[in-house]
């Protein structure tokens, strides 16, 4: 009995139909999302990354940051993203639609990422991420997070100690020799660019009125003398 | 989604999905291919390896392998 | 009955000593390629066992081996996942895909020769891609990590398989379709589709936005559902029956399982997305295909189970037997648990934790990896003619994978599922519940987990013994010389209680 015709007509039905449905549907679906202009702010959403955090987005990849490091925040009334401070608001499909890469992840050895730059920001923000990549000890003691100790450089001063040095922001224990001094890698700088510069912005108009939002209390308080009776 | 989306696209396509599914099971029924199924099961035997006869025998034997004479 | 009976008691007599040529031509037309794709899958196997015990201990003691930048965890832990996917599984299911396509269309593998240069290809293609990771080349996407520079040679690699085992299906002299024929052609029909439409959308020329995510886990979801899945319970299908001698319990229901499988498998990928950045009814559609996929497992499970039933004693005896039961025990067992991660409440504790490792673990592993260690303990001895030299090495490997993957599943899971209530435990009424999980950091929730990271690292030891025992065998198997004059693998005597079993 040769039923091949019929059991390849099936396999190609099979993957023809959810590749239609998750891939096709969903990239004519919403693919092309525009960024959205704030009044308030008067600049457009999502902005583009710079090009020193583009170049760190990379780094972020290749050091595999990915798998221990989520970069999407869930919304109101599923996990708690929002209370741990993961962000202010859960994340939509239009945040993401000028990276090149998206890193969704789906893995939280460490917490979420999306709005790290809203966590550690400015020169402080600068200063926590060169200690925690020095040694995550430093900052979060009982960290699992390896050591980025090659993303810096000892090397010894010449003439004048640079600028750009860094053993200042660390402990004691983790000054180099005399004589020298400790500096961060170019892929270490680009790399704490990136992560200064996660951070959502505000929600276009399309989001706002779409998202769910969990009901609230007094609902329940209206309909338990109800129950009572 | 607009309710009229369900009613004209989304339902027609579900119903042609499905009638498409009942032809093809008729069709294959007609066909005489879901005859005889359960004879399929047997084709992975043959006069060399018949049914009833383990095949793979190598843990826990006390005597060694005979040294003449083809096995299997 | 009486007349199988004498011919496996004295084999001098046997009337099929002729007639044996057609299956050992056709198992003899497979042996360079299946042995090659079979050594470098042992040797990948190895590797990516040595990246996964890096991996693991930098876990929980993060200063090991910490300043070694190509060994930082993300990469290390890419190793692994690459090294034992596309090194030790797939060239592991090419070399069954091939020998059980041979062997069930009747037909010899034809010039196989040239198969050999599919077979270098595929391992060039492992390597390039392997140290692309290491330098830093990653993409990482999961599971499509390899650089792009290492796709096109794997294509073309795995175009020559694709190529040869339907060949080989089409020119076979076997009138019938077994339902493993059914899998495998599924399966080698399904992944390069799958690879493709992911390198395109995803490196070559990327979707925009999450889209990407969509295409990510549906390419990835699908690699275990329509290609692993699929070889794996082909060589359920045929060893099974094969190995017990006695047709599977009902060949309806197993091609029940092949249908519900095609359709429902496919769109389950999306669950990995749960309560992201991606529409709410693709999420939908994928937490239900999911929950169907309960149909094809039941129903494969029982068919294995009835098959099985009045046979077990047959376990002690032989060790293709043993993994293979063993492996599709856990492939319902994984399969059900997969379909309750994908229900929101459930995903909302374990998403995002070490119980999806489990989960990973519990499937490629204790599933899918012991169906092709027992494929291996028979297909071997049948090209090689000759048997495995130490039964009690293969008993070791048995024992400390079967034990050590069992540990590692459940630790992982126990462990992700305090990982997760901890999680979602900041504050509230339910913080008072369980003081240990309530209102921890994420430094917190990291003490909670790490006994079970170790516990993970000592199976993970465990599992390593079980591996040195089956190279050790693997290569001593190689290196010993043939009986004289064999024909046949030398198998042990048959058990005489299983002889008569029917």
């Amino acid at each position: 009995m040769n039923r091949a015709p019929l059991i390849f007509l099936g396999i190609f039905f099979a993957i023809a139909f959810s590749w239609t449905g998750i891939v096709l549907t969903n990239h004519l679906g919403y693919a092309k999302l525009q960024p959205v202009f704030n009044e308030d702010e008067g600049k457009a959403f999502p902005q583009r990354l710079p090009g020193e955090a583009i170049r760190g987005k990379e780094v972020y990849r290749d050091l595999g940051c990915v798998y221990c490091h989520t970069q999407q925040v869930r919304h109101a009334g599923y996990g708690v993203d929002l209370e741990r401070g993961w962000g202010e608001r859960g994340s939509v499909a239009r945040d993401y639609i000028h990276e090149k890469r998206v890193y969704l992840g789906t893995m939280r050895t460490g917490p979420d990422l999306r709005n790290v730059g809203a966590r550690f920001a400015g020169e402080g923000g600068r200063d926590w991420h060169i200690q925690h990549f020095y040694d995550a000890q430093i900052t979060s003691k009982g960290s699992i997070m390896p050591n980025y100790r090659f993303l810096f450089e000892t090397r010894p001063i010449v003439g004048e100690p640079s600028p750009k040095a860094v053993q200042s922001k660390l402990p004691p224990q983790y000054q180099p020799p005399a004589g020298h001094e400790i500096v961060l890698t170019q892929r270490g700088e680009d790399l704490i660019a990136y992560l200064l510069a996660l951070k959502d912005g505000p929600l276009g108009p399309d989001e706002t009125s779409r998202l769910y939002v969990p009901k609230e209390e007094p609902k329940k308080e209206a309909s338990q003398p109800e129950a009572a009776k | 989604m607009p309710e009229w989306f369900l009613y004209f696209v989304a339902l027609p396509m579900a119903m042609l999905i499905v009638a498409s599914a009942v032809y093809g099971l008729y069709w294959a029924s007609k066909k005489g291919q879901l005859q005889d199924l359960e004879e399929g099961a047997k084709v992975i035997f043959d006069d060399e390896e018949p049914i009833g006869r383990p095949t793979d025998q190598t843990l826990h034997q006390t005597k060694p392998a005979p040294k003449s004479g083809p096995r299997f | 009955m009486s007349a199988t009976l004498t011919a496996s008691l004295n084999p001098a007599s046997s009337p099929d000593v002729a007639q044996r040529a057609e299956l050992s031509a056709i198992d003899a037309s497979t042996k360079a390629p299946a042995l090659y794709f079979l050594g470098s899958s042992v040797l990948w196997l190895i590797v990516g066992t040595v990246f996964a015990l890096i991996a693991s201990f930098k876990m929980h003691s993060p200063t090991f081996l910490g300043d070694i930048e190509w060994l930082t965890f993300g990469r290390a832990r890419t190793l692994h996942l690459n090294a034992v996917i596309y090194g030790w599984s797939v060239n592991a299911s090419f070399a069954v895909a091939l020998w059980l396509m041979a062997r069930l269309s009747r037909a010899e593998l034809r010039h196989a020769g040239l198969l050999l240069i599919a077979a270098i290809f595929w391992n060039v293609g492992v390597t390039v891609g392997m140290v692309g990771i290491a330098i830093g080349h990653s993409t990482s996407i999961e599971w499509l990590e390899f650089p792009a520079y290492a796709t096109p040679i794997l294509f073309f690699a795995y175009a020559f398989v694709g190529a040869w085992a339907v060949a080989t299906f089409r020119f076979g002299r076997s009138k019938h379709i077994y339902v493993s024929q059914w899998y495998l052609l599924a399966a080698l029909f399904w992944f390069p589709s799958l690879y493709g439409v992911a390198q395109v959308m995803l490196v070559f020329e990327p979707t925009r936005g999450t889209v990407q995510a969509l295409v990510n886990w549906w390419f990835a979801h699908n690699v275990l559902g329509l290609w692993f899945t699929p070889i794996g319970l082909a060589a359920i299908y045929y060893f099974l029956p094969k190995v017990l001698g006695k047709p599977i319990n009902s060949y309806y229901l197993s091609v029940l399982g092949f249908w519900s499988l095609a359709i429902f498998y496919n769109w389950a990928g999306v669950h990995h997305l749960i309560g992201g950045p991606v529409p709410v009814w693709v999420q939908t559609a994928g937490i239900a295909a999911s929950f169907m996929m309960v149909v094809p497992v039941i129903v494969t499970g029982l068919n294995q189970h009835l098959t099985l039933v009045g046979s077990a004693s047959a376990l002690k005896y032989s060790p293709t037997l043993r993994f293979i039961v063993f492996g599709g025990v856990n492939y319902t067992l994984t399969s059900l648990a997969g379909s309750l991660m994908s229900m929101r409440s459930w995903a909302e504790i374990t998403h995002f934790t070490h119980y999806t490792v489990g989960h990973a673990h519990h499937g490629m592993y204790a599933f899918f990896t012991m169906v092709m260690f027992g494929s291996i303990y028979y297909i071997l001895p049948r090209i090689l003619l000759k048997e495995w030299p130490s039964a009690k090495l293969i008993s070791l490997h048995f024992w400390a994978t079967a034990i050590g993957i069992t540990i590692y599943v459940v630790g992982l899971s126990l462990g992700g599922i305090l990982q997760g209530i901890a999680t979602n435990m900041t504050h509230g009424p339910d913080a008072s519940i369980i003081p240990y999980l309530s209102n921890a950091d994420v430094k917190g929730i990291i003490e909670i987990t790490l006994p079970y990271l170790q516990v993970r690292s000592y199976s993970g030891v465990l599992i390593t013994i079980g591996h040195l025992a089956f190279a050790v065998n693997f290569v001593w198997m190689l290196v010993q010389p043939r009986p004289v004059g064999a024909t046949a693998p030398t198998l042990f005597r048959p058990a005489p209680d299983l002889e008569a079993a029917r």
